[in-house]
């Protein structure tokens, strides 16, 4: 016994020294400034606060984050890892994770991931789009699926119960439609990207059936996608005013300002519109996985590894110690505490009972629910965002009335797509 | 004496050098991946001789951009030099000197702002629902006005903006243009019994036609360069019904495609057309 306590306690301090020497090691080489390229979200800003903890850690190195909204972000990121690559961790996400990684813009994340800090632990959805031919590229700082959000008060009103089927949800919208009063009943995404008009949409397609290609072949131009534009422009009849060219935070912000009587969004909706800091309607929000057969939006956000700007394997290491004492289940718990619940992505906090306590069991069970109807809705390839974004034109000309035949638009569309094949080849 | 005329060279070489490299390199490097198929994910590329300029003529966004732009130039620049004379002879007709200086202040502030910040302003104004400019007609007539979603209104919109501030800045200088006239013509033809507007519409306006035309450049030129404030408002929609060619350009060079090469090929297209433009509407002038 007496033997045995004496090698666990030689393996402890063995690893303890190893550990002190690792840091040691690092903190030699790790004492640079860490440039940010990220989308303003709030887990980053509260990492801020704590820039002192990580100069400990790292043996000396700082980091600075700049911020762009999403579009901005994603064009000067692109724009920066491929010419002067000034940043050294770039935040991207499920749809430019195949440019950046076969464009060798981004480092393998796990080769430079401590093992301490645990990757297996986040969401296995946020894995999977985190992961492009077999590798992981980066780690999660939000995700997730849609849900469909109601306000429970205008529902019972009307006298109308959550919907689970399209059809259902339609008739519903159709019904809470009272723009002489204020209340709208929906609100759509109908900005131009890949990101956003198009990522609304494509549930819609996906549950209806639609692929966008088979091989090298492009077979989205059918049936399927004339009919998920046609319903897609039919529910715009009812859609908030301002989301006709307006995105995300058009759609949330006229859903949180009590505007809008249901709509089918990305699961961070629900952190805030339960918030009363940034709703008018927390105490009368209701949600339930999106009506059949539409497919949730499978979505991640996270932080790469730069391949330009970290030169040398010292500082991809930095870079990637950086990244995982970012998302690291400490820094998760401090946003769990700062009741910021889209920036959370491990399985061990969205499990845990503080989780629970702050959130109630039906959020948690909402997201088991949708979990299982999560899809990947995009054609998963370095050319997504040139497609997407095409089409995101496209489909705000058919929203905003400046063209007005489907099927003319996705030929130009599926030509494009032709075109953009052959030049990839 | 030699040394005296060697002394404007000595000063002008160092200048010229340097204005020879920051505008020639670029221009130059333009020109040279335009006639490749470069894109950001693909740095090396292969010549492929005028075939991106000979694409550009069949791509539809690319001729509505240039109806886009030459829409915006006459817009901006015509309605700027309208408010800006206009405003400026109402300042000089009805403002006492204590006046014009205070409201020459206030007009200054619009330009003062960076544009981007201007833009955002202007946006959340602009919002059909929150907007403090759409307010009064949704208060009247209970719909929501959605100016920047309407094909048909939107670039209007934006101009407006732009317009509000280079308009009131312009309007300043006029001001203080028309108080450095002589006043012998002015007094002249009011012993002639001329009224008001005919004494701008055919003494004033003519004295001062120089400096508006030079005006009227310098607003074209920044007109050129509306990118951040149609960027921040519209992104170029709704659909592509403001979309300029800088926008576009940009779009296909860095938000879009990483098509670099074809992005190019619109900028040196660009730049022949401004620069043959401008040579031939300031010949004309002239």
């Amino acid at each position: 016994m007496r033997k045995a306590r004496k090698l666990v306690s030689s393996i402890a301090f063995a690893c303890l020294l190893s550990s002190t020497a690792s840091t040691v090691a690092l903190a030699a080489e790790c004492s640079d400034t860490i440039k940010v390229l990220a989308q303003p979200r709030d887990g980053l800003t509260l990492l801020e606060d704590y820039k002192a903890e990580f100069e400990k850690l790292s043996g000396g190195a700082s980091f600075e984050i700049d911020y762009l909204n999403e579009n901005d972000r994603r064009a000067k990121t692109k724009a920066d890892a491929s010419t002067i690559g000034k940043y050294n961790v770039y935040y991207i996400d499920e749809a430019n994770v195949a440019l950046f990684a076969s464009a060798g813009w981004v480092a393998p994340l796990l080769d430079y991931y401590p093992a301490d800090y645990d990757y297996a632990d986040f969401d296995p959805g946020r894995q999977k789009v985190a992961t492009y031919d077999g590798k992981v590229w980066f780690a999660p700082i939000t995700g997730g699926g849609d849900l469909m959000v109601y306000r429970k008060d205008l529902l019972e009103a009307a006298g109308i119960t959550p919907p689970n089927t399209l059809d259902e949800y339609i008739a519903a919208v159709k019904k809470l439609n009272q723009p002489d009063q204020g209340i709208y009943g929906t609100a759509l995404r109908g900005q131009r990207g890949s990101g956003a008009n198009v990522w609304r949409w494509m549930p819609f397609f996906k549950g209806f059936g639609g692929n966008w290609f088979d091989g090298k072949t492009p077979v989205f131009d059918g049936e399927q996608a004339i009919k998920a534009t046609e319903t897609y422009l039919e529910l715009f009849k009812y859609s908030a005013p301002g989301s006709q060219t307006g995105g995300w935070d058009e759609a949330v912000g006229a859903f949180t300002s009590g505007q809008v009587a249901m709509l089918i969004e990305s699961t961070p909706l629900v952190g805030m519109a339960i918030d009363p800091k940034s709703s008018k309607v927390a105490g009368k929000v209701g949600y339930l996985p999106p009506p059949a057969p539409l497919t949730g939006g499978g979505y991640g956000h996270g932080l790469a590894i730069g391949a330009k700007a970290n030169k040398d394997e010292a500082s991809k290491a930095c870079a990637g110690l950086f990244i995982a004492w970012a998302t690291s289940k400490e820094n998760e718990n401090r946003r769990l505490e700062a009741n910021q619940f889209s920036e959370l992505n491990r399985t061990s906090i969205m499990t845990s009972k503080k989780f629970a306590e702050l959130y109630g069991p039906d959020l948690g069970q909402a997201l088991a629910d949708t979990g299982k109807v999560t899809a990947v809705n995009f054609w998963q390839n370095p050319q997504w965002p040139d497609l997407g974004d095409r089409w995101g034109i496209i489909l705000e000309e058919l929203i905003t009335g400046t063209r007005t035949d489907i099927k003319d638009g996705l030929d130009e569309l599926d030509g494009f797509a032709k075109e953009l094949v052959a030049r990839s080849q | 004496m030699k040394q005296k005329n060697s002394l404007p060279a000595v000063f002008l070489t160092p200048a010229m050098m340097i204005l020879a490299v920051l505008a020639f390199v670029p221009t130059v490097y333009a020109i040279y991946i335009s006639l490749q198929n470069r894109e950001l994910s693909r740095p090396v590329g292969d010549f492929v001789g005028i075939a991106n300029y000979i694409d550009l003529f069949s791509d539809r966004r690319f001729i509505n951009a240039i109806g886009v732009s030459l829409t915006w130039e006459a817009v901006t620049v015509g309605m700027t030099l309208i408010v800006a004379v206009g405003l400026g002879i109402l300042l000089f007709e009805c403002a006492a000197p204590r006046m014009r200086n205070i409201l020459a202040l206030l007009f200054l502030m619009p330009v003062i702002l960076p544009r981007v910040s201007a833009a955002f302003v202007w946006k959340f104004a602009f919002h059909p629902l929150y907007g403090i400019a759409t307010y009064p007609y949704k208060a009247i007539t209970g719909q929501p006005l959605d100016l920047l979603s309407n094909p048909a209104t939107a670039l209007a919109t934006v101009a407006l903006v732009d317009v509000w501030q280079w308009g009131l800045f312009f309007s300043v200088i006029v001001l203080k243009l028309l108080e450095t006239l002589p006043p012998q013509p002015f007094e002249a033809a009011r012993l002639d019994h001329a009224r008001t507007w005919e004494i701008y519409t055919h003494i004033a306006i003519p004295m001062l036609k120089a400096p508006l035309i030079s005006l009227a450049f310098v607003k074209m030129i920044e007109s050129l360069r509306a990118f951040d404030l149609i960027y921040v408002m519209t992104r170029g929609g709704p659909g592509i019904t403001t979309e300029t060619l800088d926008m576009y350009a940009f779009s296909q060079g860095f938000i879009e495609s990483g098509r670099i090469s074809y992005a190019s090929s619109m900028a040196v297209l660009m730049m022949i057309a401004t620069s043959i433009a401008f040579t031939f509407i300031w010949k004309r002038v002239q």
